[in-house]
């Protein structure tokens, strides 16, 4: 190389620089090139050291040349050495390949029960409402379950829930209305009568039928009980509607007809219209258009007077919904025995 | 109950209702509105348009047209049109002398006919009666009476009657031959109806074949009665016989409305002779009614404002509301008292049965002006924080260690068979004794409350197999039942949630075939199931605030050898371990299952609150050391006997190898104790210090050696 730095010289030193990088195949070689171009003791380092030799009215503008063969050769030399990188990825991005289709493994997640899940839900709209959760006893006395509730012995109200009796001389529970007279029995004899009370009580509920697929004789139910001074009917199916318009969606159309509990009065049965046939009637809902939701009324007197509250005073309601019934409807499920065959692949769906 | 359109026509303006339109008709819907729900509709050439009503069980005055024509009424302001009546019975008694020797019967009327030797059933009755024609033409107007006014009635054969009519209560052992030709025992209490040597009918339920209606009777004596509801419904369900007449008695009948029914009896009975040109008529020849007492004058006071409050219909108008009540059949006094108007309301006699305070006046307004005219409003609200339930509260806290472990809830039945307790007491003598056994279930898998959620879990479990599903894990918060030795008092105690007399509140978890669903992959060996499961269980005691570890178990329902209790901190709290081959066997699943219960009393009680663990970034170090146990010794009796030492920087300890060469008779486990302090570097001597003080323990007190 001639020692004499000149524009010509560069120029030359520029068309060499391409033909070499033309020439480079191995990614290797392009630092090999950097080297000898730009490091320390490379052939434009040297340029440099030379230009102070040069004499000052060319230096301005030899130096300028100078420097844009070192910033050429610079991003030339990167953008040779990131092609070659881009192969290099492409053709390893070429050679893989991950099955996806395979099967996932893992246990994967669980899932709660259809009948919990409306049981949360509830109680998510209730929060605002401030009721407490409470479950009671499912072996339980004739006092609690029915003559505590004004549903004597003999009286025909009995016939609506077939009851089991066990050998103990108890019953099994046939509604959580029970749980209402504990409380009930509970705030007057060890809690000073204190109101209000808001409870909901949830859980297993039984009834001696023949099993078939629409009756079985176990299943679920959600009450709400609220007592205090100054509840009305229209407090009662103002809630209802509520809760059945945050269940079942506020287009859905709620009605009430009268119904007979002897633990309340007046009693109410709240229906909802129809999500076949939207109310046209169809045999879902027995060309109603309705379907019941489930029972509701304010409490009785005998039942406020049989745990010391004074029903001119004092008033309360009770709402009861078949939890296992809301869970086949939420779910499509066929029928009430299905809701309770713990058929994982069916439960598996429902997550 | 059955209401025939065509027959309400005859009583009043209707709303529309056709063959056609009948399931979506003003008739229909009005009907479900003021609480009699037509469940189902019949039309037929025949018949015409023919409704099944649900009634509701305290009202026996829906039983029949007339009390349905005033519920309409009340709603629709129709007038009602009472149908002919006869003027008058008749003055004199009839021929045989009645006596009452019983307060369950309040009122008897003994009414005695003449019957033509041809009598036919006239058509207006022929119409609305099942099969007209089968019975005597007297038994069909008695029965098409009790359709239009509710009062039932029985006819005897005069002839076959001796010489006194006694109304009696039933001793031990007497029998009867019913109308149906069959035999019943008569419960002892009962009310029955006899002559001078005989019973001829058991009163409000069946009459006896001796005294039976024929063709040829020609003078009868009608019963027309009321009778103690109580009294009839036991029985009639101890005989197991439904009539309508039962049904209506339970009920409670109208005690006013004997002579009416009567009177309409007659009627129809003179009329449907007297339609033969020339031919004899039915006469009544005779009356005899007995009454206990005059009958109630009850009366209930509500005001106008109340109803208003009560119904939120603040612009309700007295005149409405009377004008409603009087077609219920209230007789109205209202009166100003201060600002506010009072109704004083006598209570018709046909619900002096279930009508007692102003709760059913508004319930009356409510249903005849119709619940969904009300203005409803949610209560105010005070809100306070409500008590936790402590079954949800341990939910929400071992949610994530279930569902993430990949379990699946279910809801088993409450009860098993005698055959599950048999087994059972197969594996656990005297477990059966503790059973709660039900005295009446109508299915047999149904006879006892179950004392262990195993079985249950098993069979779900074999079913979910069968079913194709590769990974069965289950998990149930659920009830199990026992008999205490002694039964406990049913007095109210103080409240404790998790407390009852005979339950307990569980929480399992079940699971078989692979831990992972997946098919082309080999299956876990038992041993790792074994701890996948274990992992499971661990999660749950960790995110319930608690160390987790393991002891030794004994449950009667799981292998003896692959069992371990669960402890939270040092308490035991439940059980794991494969279940026992028998119950396995029994359940017909084919390969090991693992199940695992905890008690949500202690568990409840134990958990605490998750905090945040004090950590180090200063040097750790480890030492392993390999013990000799013995096969059937647990391993991690050696990691809890190194947290009872309580040593000083020992951050964590665990097993990571368990070995068995075939020829020894125990097993290598190799364990890792790894020291670390958060305050300084610990320094190699302490360490060796502290294994020492470890060596020495399991070898001194625990008899177990480190492998040379």
């Amino acid at each position: 190389m001639s020692t004499e730095l000149s524009q010509a010289h560069i120029a030359e030193l520029t068309g060499r620089f391409q033909r070499q990088l033309g020439e480079i195949q191995r990614p290797e070689d392009v630092e090999l090139l950097r080297r000898d171009l730009l490091g320390k003791e490379g052939t434009v380092k040297e340029l440099f050291k030379k230009l102070r030799d040069v004499p000052a009215d060319e230096k301005p503008a030899i130096a300028q040349l100078l420097n844009e063969l070192k910033e050429r050769v610079e991003s030339e030399l990167d953008a040779k050495d990131q092609s070659f990188k881009m192969k290099a990825l492409q053709k390893q991005l070429d050679d893989q390949y991950l099955d996806l289709s395979l099967p996932e493994a893992g246990s994967g997640l669980g899932a709660v029960h259809p009948v919990t899940i409306v049981e949360e839900r509830i109680t998510e709209i209730l929060r605002p409402f401030g009721f407490e959760n409470v479950m009671g006893p499912e072996i339980e006395t004739d006092y609690y379950c029915f003559d505590s509730l004004n549903i004597p012995k003999h009286h025909p109200a009995r016939d609506m829930q077939d009851t089991f009796y066990t050998e103990t001389g108890h019953v099994l529970r046939t509604h959580t209305t029970s749980v209402q007279a504990r409380m009930l029995q509970h705030r007057a004899l060890f809690e000073n009568g204190k109101l209000p009370l808001k409870i909901a009580s949830l859980g297993r509920v039984y009834r001696n039928e023949t099993e078939d697929a629409s009756h079985q004789s176990m299943f679920h139910q959600y009450e709400l009980v609220w007592v205090a001074e100054g509840l009305s009917l229209s407090n009662l199916m103002g809630l209802i509607t509520h809760i059945l318009k945050e269940l079942y969606g506020k287009r859905r159309k709620v009605r009430f007809v009268p119904k007979f509990y002897p633990y309340t009065e007046p009693s109410i049965g709240p229906q909802i219209d129809c999500s076949v046939c939207k109310g046209d009637g169809c045999g879902a809902c027995g060309g109603a258009g309705w379907v019941t939701v489930g029972g509701a009324g304010m409490i009785h007197r005998n039942v406020l007077q049989e745990f010391k509250f004074d029903p001119e005073k004092v008033s309360g309601f009770a709402f009861g919904l078949g939890t296992s019934r809301l869970a086949g409807q939420l779910y499509n499920f066929p029928h009430l025995r299905s809701v309770y065959e713990n058929d994982l692949r069916v439960l598996k769906e429902i997550v | 109950m059955k209401l025939q359109v065509r027959l309400l026509e005859k009583w009043m303006e209707i709303p529309e209702c056709t063959p056609e339109t009948a399931a979506r008709s003003q008739l229909r819907h009005t009907l479900d509105d003021i609480g009699l729900e037509v469940k189902s509709i019949e039309v037929s050439p025949e018949k015409g348009v023919v409704f099944t009503i649900e009634t509701l069980a305290n009202r026996g005055d829906h039983l029949y047209v007339m009390g349905v024509a005033r519920e309409l009424a009340a709603r629709t302001l129709a007038q009602i049109k009472l149908p002919t009546l006869a003027a008058k019975l008749s003055d004199r008694k009839a021929s045989i002398p009645v006596r009452r020797l019983t307060e369950k019967c309040p009122r008897y009327a003994l009414l005695e006919m003449s019957l033509p030797a041809e009598m036919p059933l006239r058509n207006d009755v022929a119409a609305f009666v099942e099969e007209p024609g089968k019975h005597p033409a007297i038994v069909d107007i008695l029965n098409y009476t009790q359709i239009e006014f509710g009062q039932p009635m029985h006819a005897f054969d005069a002839d076959k009657i001796d010489g006194e009519i006694i109304i009696d209560i039933s001793t031990k052992n007497e029998e009867i031959e019913a109308l149906d030709g069959k035999t019943y025992k008569v419960p002892e209490g009962s009310i029955l109806i006899r002559d001078r040597k005989k019973i001829v009918a058991v009163a409000g339920v069946i009459g006896c074949s001796n005294s039976m209606v024929t063709a040829t009777t020609r003078k009868v004596y009608i019963e027309a009665a009321v009778f103690d509801p109580t009294t009839v419904r036991i029985t009639a369900r101890a005989m197991g016989i439904g009539t309508d007449a039962s049904h209506a008695f339970e009920r409670g009948v109208d005690p006013e409305g004997i002579h009416v029914a009567l009177k309409r009896l007659v009627t129809l009975a003179e009329g449907s002779a007297g339609s033969i040109p020339g031919a004899e008529s039915a006469h009544a020849l005779g009356l005899t009614y007995l009454e206990a007492n005059a009958p109630e004058k009850r009366k209930v006071n509500v005001a106008l404002s109340h109803l208003r409050r009560e119904l939120n219909m603040p612009r309700l108008e007295e005149v409405e509301i009377v004008a409603r009540l009087k077609h219920l059949g209230y007789s109205v006094e209202a009166t100003t008292v201060g600002k506010d108007r009072e109704f004083s309301l006598a209570i018709p006699s046909w619900r002096l049965w279930d009508c007692r305070n102003r709760e059913d006046i508004v319930e009356d307004v409510a249903r005849s002006v119709s619940l969904n005219r009300m203005r409803t409003e949610l209560p105010a609200l005070d809100y306070e924080a409500p008590a936790k339930n402590p079954v949800e509260t341990v939910f929400q806290r071992v949610r994530s260690a279930v569902l993430g472990n990949g379990f699946f809830e279910v809801i088993t039945k409450g009860f098993y068979s005698a055959a599950d307790v048999a087994l059972l007491e197969s594996l656990h003598r005297g477990v059966g004794a503790q059973h709660i056994a039900l005295k009446n279930s109508l299915e047999q898998s149904n006879s006892h409350m179950k004392a262990t959620n195993i079985l249950h879990a098993t069979k779900l479990l074999a079913a979910n197999r069968k079913r194709g599903v590769r990974a069965p894990k289950v998990f149930e918060f659920c009830r199990i039942f026992t008999k205490p030795a002694e039964l406990p008092s049913d007095e109210p105690k103080e409240r404790d949630a998790l407390d009852y007399n005979y339950e307990r509140d569980v929480l399992c978890l079940a699971s078989a075939g692979r831990w992972s669903d997946v098919e082309w992959r080999k299956g876990e060996s038992l041993e790792e199931y074994a701890r996948l499961f274990k992992g499971a269980i661990a999660a749950i005691v960790k995110s319930l605030g608690c160390e987790f570890s393991v002891g030794k178990s004994e449950n009667k329902f799981l292998h003896p050898g692959m069992q371990a209790s669960i402890k939270m901190g040092r308490s035991v709290v439940g059980f794991f371990g494969v279940v026992h081959p028998t119950i396995r066997e029994a359940c017909d699943l084919k390969e090991e299952a693992f199940y695992a219960e905890f008690d949500l009393r202690l568990v409840y009680k134990l958990m605490s609150k998750v905090e945040a663990p004090a950590v180090s970034d200063l040097p750790q170090i480890s030492r392993d050391l390999t013990l000799k146990i013995d096969l059937k010794e647990q391993a991690g009796r050696v990691l809890r006997i190194l947290h009872e030492l309580h040593l000083e920087s020992v951050a964590e300890a665990s097993i990571i190898d368990d070995f068995r060469k075939q020829e020894e008779s125990f097993r290598r486990v190799t364990y890792r104790v790894t020291f670390q302090r958060a305050d300084r570097t610990l320094k190699h001597e302490e360490v060796d210090t502290a294994m020492a003080t470890l060596l020495d323990a399991l070898k001194t007190k625990h008899s177990i050696e480190m492998m040379m």
